[in-house]
């Protein structure tokens, strides 16, 4: 009984043959002390330094007799037509690092260093500068509905701009129209629509929209909203250049007695 | 019936053992140790390996360029980040906010990153501050529409793979770390660590 219980025992403590013979990485009561950040990044801190010193530089450079509207600009974090290089690495709070420029013969081109941290001024991402005679002659950013450019004074403005993501969003809903997303077409269309209220077009192709999705209530409204939008004495005078906004007219003259008949009232 | 001279044997014997068993019962000792050794015990996840995971990403997240691509394209200011969620994803217990917090710490410390309040501790911030805006003096009251918005999100997982037979054991934990652009999307760094644990039970303690 007693050699059968010793016999259980020493099975029981026997080595056991291990399958895993690999070298041991850190072993128990071994020391991990704690990484600390400032030790890791000292390097880096240096560099931000630098950049920040750099930064400051080309803005004091910047500022130096710039003209009120420019420098304007500059305060304002807004790259404007007519900086040079200097003045708009200031305008974007950037300094020589975050630009790749490359002039040629008077003209050159200001680029982002890096393609992921492309530099910003206060409307969005710039993505090119253009130089002509050493000043920004065209500004292209990009915007939530593709590249926007202003190569004119006019096109700097908020209501340029706005015209401009307008237009896009036009196209972006005609194309959704094209693959059968109504939804998502008429959501195009009335951002358009806020973003540039006169252009009537933009109405029409709404009121057209609700009018196929028999929605007659609302298509009803967007016609009268078209047709009151229009001046039908400059469309007139406008001649055939305008052909297809007076077809478009007609029609929608047609839908709206059509549709007063159906809606009840 | 006991006779006379064996009953104080008995009773010496008896009061010997109920000592002894007390005396064994209440055995505690208590030491405090250094917080950094390595102190593996049952096999799963602990302390040690917080701390491997942490200064792993810690080392590879400032070590990699996207902080100072951030910088260079933004006259020197560092990024601003934003912990999202951390998910365990094994059937352990694993507090990822333990490495997570020494990340923020590290972050913070070394001036590389500008860290940001989590949502849940934004709603806490933004009570306080409504508050303010009632009970503060007008010099001393915090503005509203002042917060620093992360331009990118830590995210990440932690997962295990076990193997085991008899009296073996095999546990491999991966934790991948990723950095999304808020803006695009676009994941700019992805820090990995791997632990491999061997664990060999014996059937007898001593």
């Amino acid at each position: 009984m007693r050699s059968a219980l010793l016999l259980v025992v020493a099975a029981a403590c026997a080595p056991y043959p291990q399958r895993v013979d690999q070298p041991v990485t850190i072993p128990n009561n071994a020391n991990i002390p704690q990484v600390e950040g400032a030790d890791v990044a000292a390097a880096q801190q240096a560099e931000y330094a630098r950049l920040r010193y750099s930064a400051d530089s080309v803005y004091a450079l910047a500022i130096r007799g710039c003209q009120p509207g420019i420098c304007d600009a500059i305060g304002r974090g807004e790259i404007v037509l007519g900086m040079s290089p200097d003045q708009v690495m200031a305008a974007a709070k950037t300094g020589p690092q975050a630009w790749v420029v490359r002039r040629f013969d008077g003209f050159g081109t200001m680029v982002p260093a890096s393609q992921s941290a492309t530099p910003y001024d206060r409307v969005g991402q710039v993505m090119v500068v253009q130089l002509d005679q050493g000043r920004a002659a065209v500004v292209s950013r990009r915007g939530p509905q593709g590249i926007m450019v202003a190569s004119t004074p006019q096109d700097q403005t908020t209501q340029a701009r706005a015209r401009a993501q307008a237009e896009a969003l036009v196209r972006e809903g005609d194309d959704l129209v094209a693959a059968n997303d109504m939804a998502g077409a008429l959501n195009r269309y009335d951002r358009a629509s806020v973003l540039d209220p006169d252009q009537p077009e933009i109405e029409y192709k709404a009121a057209r929209l609700l009018d196929l999705q028999l929605r007659p209530q609302e298509a009803l409204m967007r016609y009268q909203r078209f047709l009151l939008s229009m001046e039908l004495e400059r469309i007139r005078a406008q001649g055939e250049a305008n052909a297809r906004l007076a077809e478009a007219i007609a029609l929608a003259q047609q839908r709206v007695i059509v549709l007063r008949g159906e809606v009840p009232r | 019936m006991l006779r006379p001279q064996t009953a104080p044997r008995f009773a010496l014997a008896a009061l010997a053992v109920t000592v002894l068993a007390l005396s064994g019962c209440s055995i505690k000792r208590v030491e405090r140790i250094d917080p950094n050794s390595v102190t593996d015990l049952s096999g799963r996840w602990n302390d040690a390996d917080s701390r491997l995971v942490a200064n792993a990403m810690i080392a590879q997240s400032l070590e990699s360029s996207w902080a100072r691509d951030y910088a260079a394209a933004n006259g020197g200011t560092p990024p601003a980040l934003i912990v999202g969620q951390v998910r365990n994803r094994t059937m352990e217990h694993i507090p990822v906010s333990t490495f997570i917090r020494d990340m923020e710490r590290a972050f913070v410390q070394s001036g590389a990153v500008r860290l940001v309040a989590s949502a849940e501790e934004r709603e806490e911030l933004r009570g306080e501050r409504a508050d303010q805006q009632t009970n503060a003096s007008a010099e001393t009251r915090a503005r509203m529409a002042r917060e620093l918005g992360a331009r990118y999100m830590l995210q990440g997982e932690v997962q295990t793979i076990e193997d085991q037979e008899g009296r073996e054991r095999v546990v491999f934990y991966q934790v991948d770390l990723t950095l999304t652009d808020l803006e695009t999307n676009v994941r700019t760094w992805v820090g990995q660590h791997k632990i491999k644990k061997y664990i060999q039970s014996r059937r007898i303690t001593p």
